[in-house]
This record gives structure tokens, C-alpha cells and sequence, in this order.
């Protein structure tokens, strides 16, 4: 009998313990295709919770966080967004790829489960499921494009080259570049692919230099062919100018690609002039030693949105906290200045299609925003 | 005429990697019969070696590439001994080793892809980054390296299958195994020799093409391909068919993306059709084993 008090008391101080913590679940990508991507953004939300939990939490509560692996594989994805709305989280970010993001949709409007991703740029994610508990909080893919068309447009290019390799997204990016450059006016005099695991980039840059443009848009996201290009460029002593889409904002290029990329300008959504990066950076290398990238930013963005609406919901209710967070008004690190993640009504995009920069390379760093806004 | 002579030097630079990489399978295939597909992971190995050694301690290149080339030779003969001897000992079929082969492939490249960060890495330039002009012909100094360093471990492949007893002992596995060891050679002391210099020659096409490309754990099957291409059209018989294909295939690729009125995504079908029609119309290759 004593035996089974223990026992009870035991099961019972244990859920009163488990109560007093606010679960969050994040699916991530620590082995497959999007890690580059999605472990800096992880370690941006870890920071960011303890940061919310050294200052008292929320809702006098402190956020406790499930991390699930899902390889950026659609058919692991649902089943692990699952296993975390079992296990009592109040809502699941999604930081692997589009695909797998948009298969745990499946369960969370079933389950009625709160979700974002802070980092996901596909523009199906919210128009493909009529999912009221879904946002997206990252720069879509098509305002990426049509930030660095808008500054592109400030230089009246009359005829340009588009370079990209042959991934999935890599050609993806090059086709909705060539799309929006021929309705634009602008004639696209080279089209050219770098296949994956090519050796040089050489032929291809002749080409371009040979139908003489005025500038190459580069789509291409593998670094290795980027890189391949870059030195191709160089090595010609071509002189038109480079707009790269936003696979130039990822760091690694400084090191990766030094002395090839300065003067290349890339679209990204962060301005390390804005007050909030300037706060965040400090803060994140005094917590851990290191220097923040902009990937960190995203996923430091998208704890404290969460954070905000459950908040404003003053209750870890489902149906109040997707109640508070189709109302966000938030500026966060992530935007050019001034930015705030707002939803429209009807609308769960919360990335202001005028929030993206375009930035230069200067001295092998990602240097100063030149131009803000699709307009 | 200069875009041709620039292009030429590209090509020829690229058709060297291609050509080791066919060395490569070449030094294992012919005494022992064995394809071994994981050379261009050893490559990838050798990469990251050079990316330790060179540019994380930065020791001299010249050491550091001595090293790394030690290294490979090392790792090729344990490889051997480990997935490749047992199963010949015991009488397994040839397609045993072949596929134990591409298990190593796997782990190997998954040691690779959990030891170190996922982004590309970077390996230094033995001579910086900077362009030689030699008359009309120009192109980057590392170019003319890989030239130099290929043309060099070429002429002594050869030198060492013609000239040398060891050499010698080497074509006589090739030729007829059962007699070779009937006239006294070490059956097991070549195949391990072959494996490390295997090896090793994988290991030097990846040291010299990863200043171009990086460091990264998806390299090494691309030059497996290629390699293996290259290999296909030059003939698997001599050792100046593993060069020759290489630089068949480099300028037939590189000028097909230059010059060809086609899209530039089809361009990268031509290594695959030129595959298909020797393995088709020449399966011996470009050049033909000397009776």
C-alpha cells in the first residue's frame, strides 16, 4: 500500500513538474541536405530560449524545447510532428526544407496544433492547405527575386547573362529570374548550367564574356560550382557586375571564395547596421563565444515570435495562442529597418515583401545594404 | 583563336584530373580485375587532408602533399587488407570485393560528412591565385600545376610498367594470374601494392583539383564518373589510354558547353553519350592491350 502511494505521489509530482514547463517543438536537419541551413538556425532558437527563460520565461512558465531530426525528408517529417503534438507541444517550428515543412501541415491542421517556420521560403507553403494554423515568417522566394530585379532596375540593364547549376532549386531560381528579366524588357543574352561536380566553370564564362552583357544574375546555390564561377570570372578579368540570389547571404563564401567575390551583390534580409542585429550580435557572442550569422537570425526570430503570441494569449491554449498569433506586430532581427512581421488579413506570410536588402561584398565580408525593397 | 587556346588549357587542366582518376582505377583493375569505385571518395579523403594539413595548420605544401600522398597510400593498402584480401582468401567471386568496395565507398563518405562541417572547405593554391602567359597560350597557374604534377606521375607509371622488374611482375598478374604465381611472384604483395598506389593516385587528383573546387563530402563521386568515363574511353590495357581518355573526354566536354548551338543543360549529356557509344561500338577503349 505504502508502495503504491509512492508510487501515486511520484506520478503525480512528475505531471505537476511537466506542467510548469511551456513545450516547443522544433524539427530540424542535422544530417541531410538543408544542415547548412538548418543547424545555425537551430542554434539561433536555442539562444534564443534561453535568453527568454534567463528573463523569467513566459507566462511566469519556463519554454522547454523538443528538437526532432527530420533529414529534410517529407515522409519522416509528419510522423516526428506527430510524436512532438503527443509528447504536449503547444506549437512546432519547421526548419529543414519546404517539402517536409508542408507534409507535417498535414498533421498540425488535423491535430489543430500551432506552427511556423521562420525560415522556409517556398511560396506554396500557405496557398497549397487552407491550414489557420500555419505561418510563415521568411522572405518568400519571389520577393527574393523581385528585391534584386528592383535594384537590378536601378542600373537600366538592357541585356544581361544568367548562370546557375543543375539542383532542383538551382534552376528553379534561374527560371523565375529569366521570367521576371523578359517581362521586364530586359533581353537574357546567355543562359548558362555548371553541372554538379564539374571541374571548371571555364566554357560557360567564355560564352557570356563572348555575347557580351551588361551583368550575370547568378541563381545558382551549390557553393562548390559558385565558387567554380567566381574563379572562371576572375580568371577572365570580365568586368560586368554580379547580382547573386540569396545563397551569396550564407557566410561561407568569406572564407570559402576568398579574394573572388568582392564587389558581387546578393539579396539577403538582414542589415547588420539595424539596431536589433546590432543587439543580437552582441548579446549571442557574449553567450556563446561566437559570431552570429544570419541564419542564426531566423531562427532567433522565430522562437520570439512564438514567445510574443503565446504571451499576448496570457494561456498555452492552442486555440488563443492561433488567436494572438494571426494578430503579431513584431520587429525582430531579420528585415531591413523598421521591418515588422505583421499577418494581413486572411494572409499567414508575415515577411513584408518590402523587408529584403541587397548587400555587397567588401573585402571578403558582407558588407553595407545598397538598396531596400521590391520597389 | 585565344578563347580556343584559353579553353584548351582548362580542358587540358580538367582532362588530367579525369586521367588520374582513370590511373587510379587502372592500377587496381589490372592485376586484380577488381573496379573499385570508392577512388573518388579517396580523392574526397585526400581533399580534406590537404584542407587540414594546408589550411587549418598551414604547414608547407610541399610537405603537407607528401604527407597527405603517404597517407592515401596507407589507408589504400589497409583497405585492401581489410575488405578485399579476406574475401579472396576464401574463394568469394569477383563481384565480392567490388561491392565491399562500395560499402567503403559509404562509410567513408559518411565519416567525412560527420567529422567535418557541412559547407565546403577551403584548400590553398601551392602558387596563390594568379594567370601564366606563355606566348599566346594563358591560363591560371594552377592549371599549368595540375599539368606539370599529371604529366610527371604519368611518365613514371610508365616507366615503371616498362622498365622495371616490378613493373614487369605487375603485367605478368594481368596477363595470367594462375602463372604468375607458379614463376614465383607475390600475388598478395601486388594487389596490396596496387591498392596503395591506387590510392595514392586518387588521392593527388583530389589534392590538385580541391583548391578549385573545395573540400566537400559530396566530391567524390562526381570524379568517380569521370574517372570512370575516362577510363572507358581510353581502355583499361595501358597506362597512356587512362590520359588520353581523360583528355578526350575534358575537351570534348568543355567544348561542347563552349561552342555546341545547344542549350547548356544538354551539354552535360555529352560525357554519358560518349560513354554509351564506346561501351557500344569500343568497349576495349581508344587503345588496345599489346599482345
Amino acid at each position: 500500500m505504502r508502495k503504491w502511494l509512492a508510487a501515486l505521489l511520484a506520478a503525480v509530482s512528475a505531471s505537476v513538474l511537466a506542467q510548469e514547463t511551456i513545450k516547443i517543438g522544433v524539427i530540424t536537419d542535422r544530417v541531410g541536405v538543408s544542415k547548412p541551413y538548418s543547424e545555425p538556425a537551430t542554434e539561433g532558437v536555442i539562444f534564443g530560449v534561453d535568453e527568454i527563460n534567463r528573463k523569467g520565461g513566459v507566462l511566469g512558465r519556463r519554454i522547454e524545447l523538443l528538437i526532432e531530426d527530420d533529414q529534410s525528408r517529407p515522409d519522416i517529417s509528419a510522423a516526428l510532428a506527430r510524436k512532438l503534438i503527443d509528447q504536449g507541444v503547444v506549437f512546432i517550428m519547421s526548419v529543414s526544407l519546404s517539402p517536409a515543412t508542408q507534409q507535417q501541415q498535414t498533421v498540425t491542421m488535423e491535430a489543430k496544433t500551432p506552427q511556423m517556420t521562420p525560415m522556409n521560403s517556398a511560396d506554396y507553403l500557405t496557398t497549397q492547405l487552407d491550414n489557420p494554423y500555419f505561418w510563415q515568417t521568411g522572405p518568400l522566394g519571389s520577393v527574393q527575386i523581385a528585391t534584386l530585379l528592383a535594384h537590378a532596375r536601378t542600373k537600366n540593364f538592357r541585356k544581361v547573362a544568367v548562370i546557375t547549376d543543375n539542383s532542383d532549386l538551382g534552376q528553379a531560381i534561374a527560371k523565375a529570374f529569366k521570367g521576371t528579366l523578359e517581362k521586364a524588357g530586359i533581353q537574357v543574352v546567355a543562359d548558362e548550367v555548371i553541372a554538379r561536380g564539374a571541374t571548371t566553370a571555364m566554357p560557360q564564362m567564355q560564352k557570356i564574356r563572348a555575347a557580351q552583357p551588361e551583368a550575370i544574375f547568378l541563381a545558382g546555390v551549390l557553393t562548390a560550382e559558385n565558387v567554380l564561377i567566381f574563379r572562371a570570372y576572375r580568371e577572365l578579368g570580365v568586368k560586368f557586375p554580379i547580382h547573386s540570389s540569396y545563397n551569396l547571404s550564407v557566410p561561407i563564401y568569406e572564407t570559402v571564395a576568398k579574394g573572388l567575390v568582392n564587389g558581387v551583390t546578393f539579396v539577403d534580409a538582414y542589415d547588420p547596421e539595424k539596431a536589433e542585429v546590432k543587439a543580437f550580435e552582441a548579446a549571442y557572442k557574449k553567450a556563446t563565444g561566437k559570431d552570429p550569422q544570419n541564419l542564426h537570425g531566423y531562427g532567433y526570430d522565430g522562437i520570439n515570435l512564438i514567445a510574443d503570441a503565446i504571451r499576448r494569449a496570457g494561456s498555452t491554449d492552442k486555440e488563443k495562442i492561433r488567436a494572438a498569433m494571426q494578430e503579431t506586430d513584431y520587429a525582430g532581427v531579420m528585415g531591413a529597418k523598421g521591418m515588422r512581421y505583421r499577418f494581413p488579413a486572411g494572409k499567414r506570410v508575415g515577411f513584408d515583401p518590402n523587408g529584403m536588402v541587397v548587400r555587397v561584398y567588401e573585402k571578403d565580408k558582407q558588407g553595407r545594404v545598397l538598396h531596400v525593397g521590391a520597389k | 583563336m585565344q578563347d580556343f587556346l584559353e579553353l584548351a588549357v582548362s580542358a587540358t587542366a580538367s582532362g588530367c584530373i579525369y586521367g588520374l582518376m582513370a590511373l587510379a582505377y587502372l592500377l587496381m583493375i589490372r592485376p586484380t580485375g577488381i573496379i573499385n569505385f570508392a577512388v573518388g571518395e579517396w580523392a574526397m579523403v585526400a581533399a580534406f587532408g590537404g584542407h587540414l594539413l594546408l589550411s587549418r595548420w598551414e604547414w608547407p605544401y610541399a610537405a603537407g602533399m607528401a604527407v597527405v600522398i603517404l597517407f592515401m597510400a596507407i589507408l589504400g593498402s589497409t583497405t585492401e587488407r581489410m575488405t578485399v584480401r579476406p574475401l579472396v582468401e576464401r574463394g568469394a567471386p569477383l563481384l565480392a570485393p567490388i561491392l565491399a568496395l562500395l560499402g567503403v565507398l559509404v562509410v567513408t563518405r559518411e565519416v567525412i560528412s560527420v567529422s567535418f562541417p557541412p559547407d565546403p572547405m577551403p584548400v590553398p593554391f601551392p602558387f596563390d591565385i594568379g594567370r601564366l602567359e606563355l606566348g599566346p597560350i594563358g591560363g591560371s597557374y594552377q592549371s599549368f600545376f595540375i599539368i606539370t604534377v599529371t604529366a610527371l606521375v604519368f611518365i613514371g607509371a610508365w616507366l615503371f610498367f616498362e622498365k622495371t622488374l616490378w613493373g614487369k611482375s605487375f603485367e605478368a598478374v594481368a596477363l595470367n594470374r594462375r602463372a604468375a604465381a607458379l614463376m614465383g611472384i607475390n600475388l598478395s604483395r601486388v594487389t596490396t601494392l596496387s591498392f596503395a598506389g591506387g590510392a595514392a593516385v586518387a588521392g593527388l587528383a583530389g589534392l590538385l583539383v580541391s583548391p578549385n573546387v573545395s573540400a566537400h563530402y559530396l566530391m567524390g563521386v562526381p570524379l568517380a564518373i569521370q574517372g570512370f568515363t575516362a577510363l572507358v574511353i581510353g581502355g583499361v590495357g595501358r597506362v597512356e589510354g587512362a590520359i588520353l581518355g581523360g583528355l578526350v573526354l575534358a575537351f570534348a566536354e568543355q567544348l561542347t558547353s563552349r561552342y555546341a548551338p545547344i542549350p547548356s543543360g544538354f551539354a552535360q549529356g555529352v560525357p554519358l553519350v560518349f560513354l554509351m557509344i564506346f561501351l557500344l561500338v569500343r568497349p576495349t577503349g581508344l587503345l588496345k592491350v599489346r599482345a
